[in-house]
């Protein structure tokens, strides 16, 4: 039987779309025991997001939902009724740690907050994430991941330049707070062991991504810099960037090639089958300043030959290179296929599908996808009834109060 | 004032720009954390922009920020004497954190085998691009290998222009905090029942998992998305996702249903205010407006998008990001500013949260400022407590003090390069 690193670790997750679910996932995947409680008065929005099963839109068939909660169980609570948040109570005791992801109001009109809480449970843990922070003047604001990329700096820092933005995909700073705020959770877990003392979390997924930006933060404090976009010039290699191979039919091809020493450089142009003796790239520091035509010749050179091949020969030749990936490409790739990264798994409604798998691998107790996803309310009866001790009468009572749904 | 939450634990970190963050966030967190640099020290310290635009050790805003609170020492690896130092501190650590080539430490006598025989409690934890398993394990890397090689490049940048990675590369980021991340989950265990464990990082899986949905889209809608610049969706339904405004951008996707209606509503009642709405505008059902991807749409939808999203823009042109940011906020309208890191350092709520610290860097003479705790812990607050240290700034704490060599024996392996 596999030994899992968090086995015997419970929490009771209040959290809904990005940051709060992958932070619990982190710790599901790795054996801790993890209700995930959805509320009918903040239905996760995840759940209607695509891509879905046969793509046709339904609560049960998001992919996008169902990769963000695997190994966690599911239940329904109206948490907008008094007798909801008394069943959620009654489940604190049992969690080591609480997570939340609301806008700070949210738990505090609930009187779910960590006050509240922690009379329950004395030595609980809570993590309350959300945009900025549970204090401030913008406590409340309501955004979601796109917007926060762009408020932390990130949206800015991707493009040609100024006019032309070209920012990163999707809701960006909410793969990064998840580490931090998993980080601190699995640190608080070990301080509540050594002192019996539980505490609160408050993370602003905001201040979190910033340490994403950190160096660019000092320089401007320092020096007023204002780091900009800038393509893909780089100062410390030079060819640097994405350069256009062969198509293949309809697919673009693409290789990404870092130059940094003049022994790569000499390496890469034998490899690309060129002589060129132009003394505007015979130094990585001219390279550097002549970007412009270097970028103009290394895409030249690069453009008849086969991605893949190409990747192969430059480093073969010591060569920093990889194809870019499409996100079909990535199904494909042979390195994520060695480390094991997709994974399989079977969905109450959407059947077998394949998930992002860790990104990491522990030798003596690794973590993986335990089970795939709840579909809305899988786990009702086994929490209320044997968690929970409540009759098949009192469930359907509650159900016809529509307290569970 | 070092936290209290992991008092007591001790890191090795000889992580490069592939993972310098993880050990940063051990020392934020109250670990002791060791830099153990070659003589010449880490890479990471040639990394530019640096202080006054003066290169050097001690000047690299990249080493600045991500050493902050850690110790240095020098270890020679490629000395006998300098491979027992590190053999002799991993004996004492409880956790170590590399990013060497794959298989380096496992060379030279330092890998998980060797230095778990001597301390069964170590948790080792190696960063690699691709793994130690697959044709990429030696590979050779650059932070834009990773960029490409987990998706996230492919989908940056305008159609007809090259794919792109960020001024600031991210990667080595990523892979830092999941080093974090998984080798606190080893640590859960080993308080337990003593014994540690070997733990990989995959940095391309690590960007693999920043692509958010778009990963599984292929296999289940049968297509890849494709770079389109400041606009997403995709060939069928491109939506405008950064504006521009007076001075710079503004990122907001206008929308509808039960999450973006009431924010649409803010915005047109604005609108209005100001007469930029179509009398379409003033009388649309917003929640039931949900002009997403895959499905069909009207021709009287398509005009709308479009009409709605050219008003914005050009509602947007008579305003600075902070006007309109500071409205929206009052507004409630789901909105951001494209900031820049000025934006950033003026910040009200970073300001009234008392986000940034300053942290004396008395070896240049100097306060820098950085980011501060990223989360706030009640009952033991973290952040950075103390600065980026000098290359091999503790060789004397650290193996005087904590291994108990000799001060005469401290000079001998100084004058023979292994520190």
């Amino acid at each position: 039987m596999a030994h899992f690193a968090l086995e015997g670790v419970h929490i009771l997750d209040f959290a809904w779309v990005g940051v709060g679910p992958i932070t619990s996932k982190y710790l599901a995947d790795n054996g801790a025991d993890v209700i995930r409680i959805e509320s009918l008065a903040r239905p996760d929005v995840l759940r209607i997001g695509p891509p879905w099963k046969d793509a046709k839109p339904g609560i049960n068939s998001s992919q996008f939902f169902a990769s963000f909660n695997t190994s966690k169980k599911g239940i329904t609570l109206d948490l907008s009724k008094p007798k909801a948040r008394e069943l959620a109570r009654r489940l604190v005791p049992w969690a080591d740690i609480v997570v939340e992801s609301f806008t700070p109001k949210v738990m505090r009109n609930w009187e779910l907050d960590y006050e509240h809480l922690c009379e329950l449970r004395r030595d609980l843990i809570m993590l309350s994430t959300c945009m900025q922070g549970q204090t401030g003047p913008n406590a409340l604001y309501p955004g979601f991941g796109q917007l926060m990329a762009a408020l932390s700096g990130f949206y800015y820092i991707s493009g040609y330049s100024e006019d032309e933005p070209a920012p990163p995909y999707g809701a960006y700073s909410d793969f990064i707070a998840p580490r931090f705020s998993t980080s601190v959770l699995l640190a608080a877990l070990d301080y509540r062991r050594r002192t019996g003392k539980g505490q609160y979390v408050d993370m602003s997924q905001y201040e979190a991504a910033l340490h994403n930006l950190a160096p660019a933060i000092v320089d401007y404090f320092a020096s007023g810099r204002v780091l900009g976009p800038r393509g893909n010039a780089s100062v410390r290699y030079a060819p640097h960037g994405a350069y256009r191979c062969a198509d293949d039919g309809e697919h673009e091809r693409w290789i990404a090639i870092a130059v940094a020493t003049d022994g790569q450089w000499r390496a890469m142009l034998q490899v690309l089958g060129s002589a060129t003796r132009d003394s505007r790239f015979d130094t990585a520091l001219k390279r550097v300043e002549n970007r412009a035509a270097l970028d103009e010749l290394v895409g030249s050179l690069v453009r008849g030959h086969n991605s893949q091949e190409l990747t192969k020969s430059l480093q073969a030749a010591g060569v920093a290179a990889y194809p870019v990936e499409n996100c079909m490409d990535l199904h494909h790739d042979e390195n994520l296929d060695a480390f094991g990264f997709w994974r399989w798994l079977e969905h109450k409604e959407m059947g077998h599908a394949v998930y992002e798998g860790l990104q990491h691998r522990m030798s003596r107790t690794p973590g993986d996808l335990r089970f795939a996803a709840p579909t809305l309310g899988q786990h009702n009866d086994e929490v209320f009834s044997q968690m929970l001790g409540l009759s098949a009468a009192e469930i359907d009572q509650l159900i016809k109060d529509s307290v569970i749904f | 004032m070092a936290s209290e939450l992991l008092k007591g634990f001790r890191m090795l970190d000889l992580a490069d720009e592939k993972g310098a963050l993880c050990g940063k966030m051990f020392a934020d967190m109250g670990a002791d954390v060791i830099k153990v640099e070659p003589p010449v020290g880490c890479s990471t310290r040639t990394i530019p922009p640096f202080l006054d635009d003066v290169p050097g050790p001690e000047r690299s805003f990249y080493a600045l920020a991500y050493h902050a609170g850690k110790r240095s020492v020098t270890a020679n690896l490629d000395s006998a004497d300098g491979r027992a130092l590190l053999a002799d501190l991993a004996a004492t650590a409880d956790f170590l954190v590399e990013s060497h080539e794959v298989g380096y430490l496992d060379s030279i006598g330092l890998g998980y085998d060797e230095l778990s025989r001597g301390n069964p409690r170590l948790i080792y934890t190696s960063i690699m691009p691709f793994g130690d398993k697959g044709p990429g394990r030696d590979y050779k890397w650059a932070d834009i290998i990773s960029w490409a090689a987990g998706g996230m490049m492919f989908l940056m940048g305008e159609e007809g222009k090259p794919p792109i990675q960020m001024s600031l590369p991210q990667a080595g980021l990523h892979a830092g905090a999941e080093a974090s991340v998984a080798s606190l989950l080893a640590h859960y265990p080993r308080q337990v029942d003593g014994r540690g464990q070997r733990v990989i990082v995959n940095m391309q899986a690590c960007i693999v998992w920043t692509l958010m949905n778009e990963q599984a889209m292929p296999i289940l809608h049968g297509d890849y998305l494709r770079r389109s610049g400041r606009f997403t969706g995709r060939a069928d339904l491109r939506r405008t996702a950064v504006y521009r405004c007076k001075d710079g951008h503004i990122s907001s996707l206008l929308g509808g249903g039960p999450v973006g209606a009431p924010s649409t509503k803010a915005l047109v009642q604005w609108m209005i205010e100001k007469g930029f709405a179509a009398d379409w505008m003033k009388t649309k059902e917003w929640a039931s407006w949900v002009p997403g991807m895959f499905m069909e749409l009207s021709d009287e939808d398509r005009f709308q998008i479009k009409d709605f999203e050219d008003r914005v823009q050009k509602f947007f042109l008579t305003m600075t990001k902070r006007e309109i940011y500071e409205e929206t906020l009052k507004r409630r309208i789901l909105l951001a500013p494209v900031a820049t890191v000025a934006d950033i350092a003026a910040d009200p709520q970073l300001k009234a949260r008392e986000f940034f610290v300053d942290i004396n860097y008395d070896t240049l003479g100097r306060t820098l400022r950085l980011p501060g705790a990223f989360a706030k812990l009640s009952e033991t607050p973290i952040g950075p407590g103390s600065r980026a240290p000098r290359v091999g700034e503790h060789n004397r704490d650290v193996y005087c003090g904590l291994l108990g060599m000799s001060a005469g024996r401290l000079e001998e392996l100084r004058a023979r390069r292994a520190i």
